[in-house]
């Protein structure tokens, strides 16, 4: 059986293509065509974890029946009483295969764990956004059957955006005036071809064309040089259009579905500071951070009254989140301190912030220092990206690069 | 704005794009005249992107260009260099260099690929480095930069279940780019399992050739080095008159105004620039290299076999290495001569008889240019039995090749009886 990774290549697209046709003429009637669309997200998914990756088809069925069976019952419970215990052991329960499998490589040598599956991680985050949301009592229905469609939404599933239940299931819904998906279907189309810019063309040209060069060149040098400096930012540039022109295609294939799945990039490299940048960059990653991580802790802490300072508590917070976002990346060393890394950034940045304001007088605000900011917040971002590449493990310590 | 109107602004321009893409790359018309000067300019060039194409190489051989394969010793582009000499000379031929830092036997097989035509019944010059004889051969990634799909798929649509093509099968398949296509590594599988192709792989394979062929075509000559400059240069400093006194003279007065840093008769630049930082820790480095056993005997075989099956004349020329280097990095010379009398046994014997050896003459002044690549009075030399081989009039080849040097035991024999 042939077995293709998301847009990987051009017979991708033109099969994608050809199975979108139907929805594309359905949607054009007013109509949407959900059994069709289950269709082809089977099609899609059997293509992505069929034939050679049939182990991690089985681990995503697995996955899928366990997180779904834990949704339910969560939602059956939280509908009769509402202990807190209950909600950490539910949360504890919807992490632990993610945990598994980012923990078995660190533990065993590099194995990769038998449970693991392209794009668990995504899911992860969106089955736990279920059962806080659950707990909230925002969401207050449990049908198994539009939470595997907002699950396995094939478009989205091996590296996000992340989508919210609510939001997705809405658009799942409701129909669509015909003005309205045309503008849709324009966008998502331009996005598409974006995307193949960002990534067959500029990430192919710094990934695979430019990085390799540099790190030879840095590796036969050895130690710190300008080479390396070199491949901060090609390694900069690589990382960001292969993302998002990943995602790009991710967000266009939906709007082409008639789903509006939010954007993860927005000109991240034109973020006036940190703060900002996390704004842009891998924003529903970083939302999804906020949210659920970042936001509740701030709470629990003002709310049992732990810490009186508000911005021991933020910077506790922010300590918190990008820790977290650091250990799931992977248990090594170079991705927990770019977590650091970036906690440290934002705080010293939310200091500066609370500086500037009460000095608002003295400082200058203009155009030179507007690029000034932005030029400063991108080295910082490009050599975080220099940590998060494992790079320097490959210069200091002989590692080895995934 | 009425719904066709919007939905001819979506998609028309992917029609157009999907239509100029068929017309460009999958239909089979559209051949692109190859200028004089890119031409010339590709022959100096040693680009990748010409290595790997066939568009240009094909274009060039068809005139009096000559083939001139090697390695990193093509681009020492000193006055003596045979691009200069023929140029100056105005030589019967032109060189076309194929080769630059990392092609070896498996690289040049490939590459031979696209111009099996134009290799038929004609003549060709072959620089056989010892230093690619490593046990392992060449390295996978070196064979990845140089690594072309159309030359693989070419190879493929002509493939037999022969020894040739089932070794050249395996060791392709020993390769990280025989994975850069499904279908293709497929292909590569049956050829290598002595199978036939289906005819849908045929018919994939055709239209892929044309798509790459179109992109050769397109593609490889965009930002071509031009080096014509460095033969001008080097025409200057030429005697109007060939005389081999004269060149001789010129070939040692170079060598001796570039040579003037270091005291291995390196030229300085190289010195500069690769060898006056480290070359202490490489005293001794290479007492223990050899060069006898390797898998590159049988990859040499298939260019060897190549060779036969177009019937081209070739020239060999063994360089030597760069005595008082050699010295000083515990190079053997015992194993070299081992080497030599490996390599000219499996040329010999198989009736490859041209060969320029020219091992002996590595303790000689100025005939190196560095340390392993030939130089001023070292390509005086190999002009020496280049233009009068060039010049003669084709000769019939009596190859007879001996599938025996495919064979683990041959890549691993170390008592080879001198010819």
């Amino acid at each position: 059986m042939p077995n293709m990774q998301p847009y990987q290549n051009p017979t991708y697209f033109l099969i994608l293509g050809v199975a979108l046709l139907p929805i594309i003429i359905g949607m054009m009637f007013g109509k949407k065509l959900h059994w069709y669309q289950t269709l082809i997200s089977f099609a899609f998914l059997l293509l992505t974890f069929g034939g050679p990756k049939w182990e991690q088809g089985l681990a995503l069925i697995g996955y899928i029946i366990f997180e779904v069976i834990l949704i339910g019952c969560y939602y059956f419970y939280r509908q009769k009483k509402n202990a807190t215990w209950i909600f950490y052991l539910a949360v504890f329960l919807a992490i632990i295969p993610l945990i598994i499998v980012k923990v078995t490589p660190a533990l065993e040598g590099g194995q990769l764990s038998i449970i693991g599956f392209l794009g668990i991680s995504y899911l992860t985050f969106k089955v736990v956004q279920m059962i806080m949301e659950i707990r909230d009592g925002i969401i207050k229905e449990f049908k198994p059957w539009l939470v595997l469609q907002f699950l396995l939404f094939f478009p989205t599933i091996s590296s996000g955006p992340i989508d919210r239940y609510r939001r997705f299931i809405k658009d799942y819904k409701t129909p669509m005036a015909r003005d309205k998906y045309l503008d849709l279907l324009d966008k998502g189309v331009w996005y598409i071809f974006l995307g193949f810019l960002y990534k067959f063309i500029l990430a192919y040209f710094f990934g695979s064309r430019l990085q390799p060069v540099v790190m030879q060149l840095a590796i036969s040098h050895g130690g710190m040089s300008w080479w390396v400096v070199a491949f901060t930012y090609v390694y900069s540039m690589h990382l960001f259009f292969d993302f998002a022109g990943y995602s790009l295609f991710a967000v266009g294939i939906s709007y082409i579905m008639g789903i509006e799945t939010p954007m993860n990039f927005n000109r991240p490299f034109k973020a006036h500071n940190i703060k900002d940048f996390w704004n842009r960059w891998h924003m529903t990653l970083s939302f999804w951070f906020r949210d659920y991580i970042y936001m509740r802790l701030v709470f629990f802490i003002m709310k049992n009254k732990l810490i009186k300072s508000r911005i021991t508590i933020a910077n506790l917070g922010y300590l918190t989140l990008f820790l977290i976002m650091g250990f799931w990346h992977g248990l090594t060393w170079y991705y927990i301190v770019y977590g650091l890394f970036h906690a440290c950034a934002i705080i010293l940045c939310d200091a500066w912030l609370r500086f500037k304001k009460k000095h608002q007088a003295h400082i200058p605000s203009n155009k030179f220092t507007e690029w000034f900011a932005i030029f400063i917040t991108f080295n910082t971002v490009c050599f975080s990206f220099l940590i998060f590449s494992g790079f320097l493990n490959v210069l200091f310590f002989h590692g080895t690069l995934n | 704005m009425s719904v066709f109107k919007k939905l001819f602004q979506i998609f028309g321009p992917i029609v157009l794009a999907a239509l100029v893409l068929f017309v460009f790359l999958i239909s089979p018309f559209g051949v692109k005249r190859i200028s004089q000067t890119t031409i010339e300019k590709a022959a100096l060039s040693q680009s990748p992107n010409i290595f790997k194409g066939s568009a240009v190489k094909k274009a060039a051989l068809s005139q009096n260009y000559v083939p001139f394969f090697g390695s990193s010793e093509l681009s020492r582009m000193d006055a003596l260099h045979p691009s200069v000499l023929a140029q100056k000379y105005q030589r019967s031929y032109r060189p076309f260099l194929l080769g630059s830092p990392g092609t070896q036997s498996l690289t040049h097989y490939w590459g031979m690929q696209g111009i099996s035509q134009q290799l038929k019944n004609k003549k060709a010059v072959f620089i056989v480095s010892p230093q690619w004889f490593v046990k392992k051969g060449i390295d996978p990634n070196a064979f990845s930069f140089y690594y072309s799909n159309l030359e693989t798929v070419e190879w493929l649509r002509h493939a037999k279940n022969t020894r040739m093509d089932r070794y050249a099968a395996m060791r392709l398949l020993n390769m990280p780019s025989a994975r850069s296509s499904e279908t293709i590594e497929r292909c590569i599988l049956r050829i290598a399992a002595g199978q036939k192709l289906t005819s849908t792989e045929r018919t994939y394979l055709n239209l892929r050739y044309n798509i790459l062929q179109h992109e050769d075509q397109m593609f490889s000559m965009l930002t071509l080095k031009d080096r014509r400059s460095l033969i001008e240069k080097g025409e200057k400093q030429l005697p109007d008159a060939y005389s081999t006194a004269g060149l001789n003279q010129v070939a040692e007065k170079l060598g001796k105004e570039n040579t003037t840093n270091n005291r291995f008769n390196v030229d300085n630049n190289f010195w500069n620039k690769r060898l006056k930082n480290n070359y202490q820790k490489l005293r001794n480095e290479q007492s223990n290299f050899s060069y006898v056993q390797s898998v590159e005997y049988s990859d040499f075989e298939l260019v060897l076999n190549e060779f036969a099956k177009q019937h081209t004349d070739v020239l060999f020329i063994i360089p030597p290495i760069n005595q008082k280097w050699a010295d000083y990095t515990g190079l053997s010379m015992d194993m070299i001569h081992h080497f030599n009398r490996k390599i000219k046994y499996q040329l010999n014997s198989q009736g490859f008889s041209n060969i320029v050896d020219l091992s002996d003459d590595g303790a000689s002044p100025y005939f190196m240019q560095d340390t392993i690549h030939l130089g001023w009075k070292g390509w005086l030399r190999v002009d020496q039995h280049v233009d009068p081989f060039l010049n003669k009039k084709q000769g019939k080849t009596a190859y007879k090749i001996n599938n025996y040097f495919y064979t683990k035991n041959w890549q691993q024999k170390t008592n080879v009886t001198s010819d």
